[in-house]
Parts: C-alpha cells; sequence; structure tokens
C-alpha cells in the first residue's frame, strides 16, 4: 500500500468528525462504541477494529467491542496488561505498530488464526490514566504510516472520553441503587418502641454512610449506623459488604465489641484498603439497657425525660480497617421509658471552619425527649435548615415510649 | 473536583508533604498520592498538617493508607498536628493510638 498523501489525511480527518459529540451523545455505550469502529475501519480501510477495555480490579485488558473481529469478544478475550500487543500499549501508553502478526508477538491466538497480517493500535487515554486500547488490523499486508497512527488515536481520544463519561453515570446510578437498597426504607415495628430516620446523600458523589436496625431471634432491639471512606459504586459495595456481614455476626452474639471485632478481622482480610467508621448497639428485649461499643463512630445522643441531651459515655474505639487488634470499650446505658435515643454519621455535626464539639453541642441542644418523629424534623431543621449537604447525612432516632402499653403519649 | 496535587519536599534526607487547609473528598486522593510517594522513600516521613484545620474521614482514609504502607516497607509516619479539631477526630477515630503526632516539624525530625 502507498503512503497517503496530507491532503487525503484531512479529508479522512474531516469524514471523521462527521460523528459529533452531539450524535454520540444519543448512543448508549455499546452503540457507540460500534459506531465508532465501523467509523473507524472505514476511514483507514482497515478489515478489523477492537476496543480492549481495562479492568482495574484484575489488570486485565477485556474485548469489549469489535468489527470484524467479533469472537474477541464473544469468546471474552482477556490480556495482561504488560503482556503481548495490546497489552504493551496499555503499560507503555504508546501507539504500537506490527508488520508481523504471529505467537511471539500477539498473545491473543484469534488475532493470527483470523490471518491478520498488520496491526495498529493506541491507548486510550481519560483523565490522564490508560483506560484501554484500541487496535486496527488488515489482512493483506500493509504499512501504517504517521497520518494513520494520529487519525487512530483522535478515535481513541474521543472513544475514551465517551467511555468514561458513560462508566461514571452508570456507576452514579448503580451507587444509588445500591444505597437505596441498603437503607431501610421502612423501620420495623418494635413494640415499645417508636424508629424514625432520615437520610439525605451529600451534593458530591454518593457516599458510603448507611444505618440498619434489625431484632435478633433472643429478642434484642439492635442498631448499626456506619460511614465507609469514599465514594460512589466502591463505597457503597463495600457498605453492603459491611452490613451484611454485621448482621450475620449479630446473630452469633450479643456483645457488641465482638462483633465490631469480628467485623474488622472479615474487612482486614477480605477487604485490606476498606476503612469505615460503625457504631453498634444492642437493647436488652423489654428496652431497659443498651450495650455500645464505637469503631470511630460519634457517640450517640440521649435524651432522658426531664433532662438535657448529652452524648453518651463510651470510650472511643478504633475505626474498622485501622490495623489494631484491641478489643474495643463497651458502655451500658439505662434508657428509661420515654429515652430518646440520636444516632448519625458525621456529615450531621462536621462542619467547615468549626470544631467538632460546636457541632456535637449544637446536636445535644436539637435533641429532646419527644417522639421519635418530631425529633427527627427538629434535629434536621436545627443542624441542616436548608443549607445543601456537602457530605451524606443519616439520622437514626430510637425512642422507648413513656406509656405503659406503649402507646399513651405516641 | 479541583485539580490538586501535593509536593513531596526534603528536609535532610526525611521526606516532608505539607497538607492543605481541609482534607476532604475532593483533595484525598491526591494527598494520598503524595503520601504514599513519600512512604516508600526512607526509614521515616512526615506529613505536615500544621495548617490543617479539617480532615473527614476521606482523609483519615489516606492517612491510614500512607501509615499501612510505611509499616509494610519498615517504615514510620509522624503527623505534625495543631488544631483541636483535627485532634479530635484522631481521637474518635483512634487514629491516635497507631501514628506519633507532634506539635511542630521541628519536634517531628528531632523525635528518636
Amino acid at each position: 500500500m502507498t503512503a497517503v498523501d496530507p491532503v487525503s489525511v484531512e479529508g479522512r480527518l474531516r469524514s471523521f468528525q462527521s460523528i459529533t459529540d452531539a450524535a454520540l451523545s444519543r448512543l448508549d455505550d455499546r452503540d457507540l462504541l460500534a459506531e465508532l469502529l465501523d467509523r473507524t475501519r472505514e476511514v483507514l480501510r482497515a478489515d478489523t477494529a477492537a476496543v480492549l477495555l481495562l479492568d482495574f480490579s484484575s489488570g486485565h485488558l477485556i474485548a469489549t467491542a469489535a468489527a470484524g473481529l467479533e469472537e474477541e469478544v464473544r469468546q471474552g478475550v482477556r490480556i495482561p496488561v504488560g503482556r503481548g500487543f495490546a497489552g504493551q500499549i496499555a503499560a507503555q501508553h504508546r501507539p504500537v505498530i506490527l508488520d508481523r502478526v504471529d505467537h511471539t508477538t500477539v498473545l491473543n491466538p484469534i488475532l493470527w488464526a483470523k490471518g491478520i497480517q498488520s496491526m495498529m493500535g493506541v491507548p486510550m487515554v481519560a483523565g490522564g490514566k490508560v483506560i484501554g486500547v484500541l487496535h486496527v488490523g488488515s489482512l493483506t499486508p500493509r504499512k501504517f504510516t504517521a497520518g494513520d497512527v494520529e487519525l487512530l488515536q483522535l478515535t481513541a481520544d474521543r472513544a475514551a472520553a465517551a467511555v468514561q463519561s458513560m462508566t461514571a453515570q452508570a456507576d452514579r446510578v448503580a451507587a444509588a441503587a445500591l444505597q437505596r437498597s441498603l437503607v431501610p426504607s421502612a423501620l420495623p415495628a418494635i413494640a415499645g418502641a417508636e424508629l424514625a430516620a432520615r437520610y439525605v446523600p451529600g451534593s458530591g458523589a454518593i457516599g458510603g454512610d448507611w444505618y440498619d436496625v434489625f431484632c435478633l431471634p433472643s429478642g434484642e432491639l439492635c442498631v448499626a449506623v456506619g460511614d465507609v471512606a469514599g465514594s460512589g459504586l466502591a463505597a457503597a459495595v463495600i457498605m453492603g459488604r459491611m452490613r451484611s456481614a454485621l448482621r450475620a455476626y449479630a446473630l452469633e452474639t450479643t456483645d457488641p465489641a465482638e462483633v465490631l471485632g469480628k467485623l474488622d478481622r472479615k474487612m482486614q482480610h477480605f477487604e485490606p484498603d476498606a476503612l469505615a467508621t460503625v457504631l453498634y448497639a444492642v437493647i436488652e428485649p423489654g428496652l431497659d439497657q443498651m450495650h455500645l461499643a464505637l469503631a470511630g463512630h460519634f457517640p450517640p445522643v440521649i435524651a432522658r425525660p426531664g433532662q438535657p441531651a448529652a452524648l453518651a459515655s463510651v470510650r472511643p474505639g478504633s475505626m474498622i480497617g485501622m490495623g489494631l487488634q484491641a478489643r474495643r470499650p463497651v458502655s451500658t446505658l439505662p434508657v428509661p421509658p420515654g429515652t430518646l435515643l440520636c444516632f448519625y454519621t458525621d456529615g450531621l455535626v462536621e462542619r467547615r471552619g468549626e470544631l467538632i464539639d460546636d457541632g456535637l453541642d449544637r446536636l445535644c441542644r436539637a435533641v429532646t425527649a419527644q417522639p421519635a418523629e418530631a425529633a427527627c424534623a427538629a434535629v434536621m431543621g436545627a443542624l441542616v435548615g436548608n443549607e445543601p449537604a456537602r457530605d451524606d447525612i443519616a439520622l437514626l432516632m430510637v425512642r422507648r415510649q413513656a406509656g405503659v402499653e406503649g402507646d399513651a403519649d405516641a | 473536583m479541583p485539580d490538586v496535587s501535593f509536593q513531596v519536599e526534603m528536609a535532610g534526607d526525611v521526606p516532608v508533604v505539607a497538607a492543605p487547609g481541609d482534607i476532604d473528598i475532593t483533595n484525598a486522593a491526591a494527598l494520598r498520592t503524595a503520601l504514599l510517594e513519600a512512604a516508600g522513600r526512607g526509614r521515616m516521613f512526615v506529613v505536615d498538617m500544621s495548617r490543617t484545620q479539617f480532615c473527614d474521614t476521606a482523609g483519615i482514609h489516606a492517612l491510614v493508607a500512607a501509615h499501612k504502607r510505611a509499616g509494610d516497607d519498615g517504615s514510620e509516619v509522624r503527623l505534625v498536628v495543631t488544631s483541636a479539631t483535627v485532634l479530635r477526630i484522631f481521637e474518635i477515630t483512634g487514629f491516635d493510638q497507631v501514628v506519633s503526632c507532634f506539635t511542630s516539624l521541628d519536634q517531628a525530625l528531632a523525635a528518636p
């Protein structure tokens, strides 16, 4: 094949740019990649074109879309970064041209079995990171030129931006759906207690705040509140795992420190990079006492009838994932009839340019021993008001009813 | 998200990372990158948080990652912390039990 003159490169470039961003934005990711590959094959007069996207957790490039080489996708081809043709492009962050395609240069047997003679591939880069590889191939021997590389890189840049924005969008939707499924929409009905809750996502990405309320077969009422460091889908997934692990350990023992200890051991082994604060409380059947342990979480606020509300007196325990082995302290606190327990995450009390203790004082002043729903409304009104929250806020009120039958004042 | 990066400076042979005034989800990832780079450079390194007035769980996450990396490499992280709010967060989270905090850079460098 002869070298392509600059005029025709420009012409091809123009024809390629006819795929406008507006047109692309109407396609979903599969259609978008298919469209880009078809157009790429056409303007470069190539026989095959394929996109491999990087799976960050495994470090493999995974065949995601292909034209003229559909079996690559159907067979789920995976190439480790650093190995073979595509693996080198991703590892070295630069285009690669192959004039010989066989087992010495290409890892994926589909490519040489197909009879591809020449190949050219470029990295797909978004936000300074390689997110995949785009390559084209020719069934007849061909010398790819610098102009060809330039054109392919242009396509790859466009595809990378589109893929990244679609991935981010899909992650946001998935994280929001996961978060909704993990925060109970209906709180359990507990004889002698009333519950109310609020959950407000922060203005940034979905965070990893959650709360959980459940009863044990032996009758204890259990409350967990937590905050996973990080945001988006990754944090929501870890939150889901922690929530179900905590429930499982709760069935084994009513000692809250033991439950947190087991949860910590599980997380350190299976999710060594995760870090989270968790509060876990076990309220005895009959609701007279609460056993409470903290893993880096703020203590609850307790309002007993006729007394000002105060932070529960409990010594701090280290966060889940911090790496400490020490058993966390447990406090046993009386819960006389009419007492309101207020559990929350840091988004409720932390404000920039202010001491944490000022935020906690403000919360204590806003909490009074009143019905749970009214208490939630009062606290959100006093601490959040009309301000959009930067961070997630989770708030859970548990009130032991004052009347003998439990409904005298509800 | 603002584009931020943090430099690792050397005090003699000790890497020092100057942490920003607020550490939160918008800059914690960049701070983490700088901390992990510093963590691999010697027998200890210092995070100078003397300007830091706010540090949320994202910030603690970055610091814990650096502390763990240092531990794996047989190295040590030392913090310079002056803000009462930051010290309180360290106390609540239990982070004060795993790292050494100092009130000035000189103290952090001079400690045995």
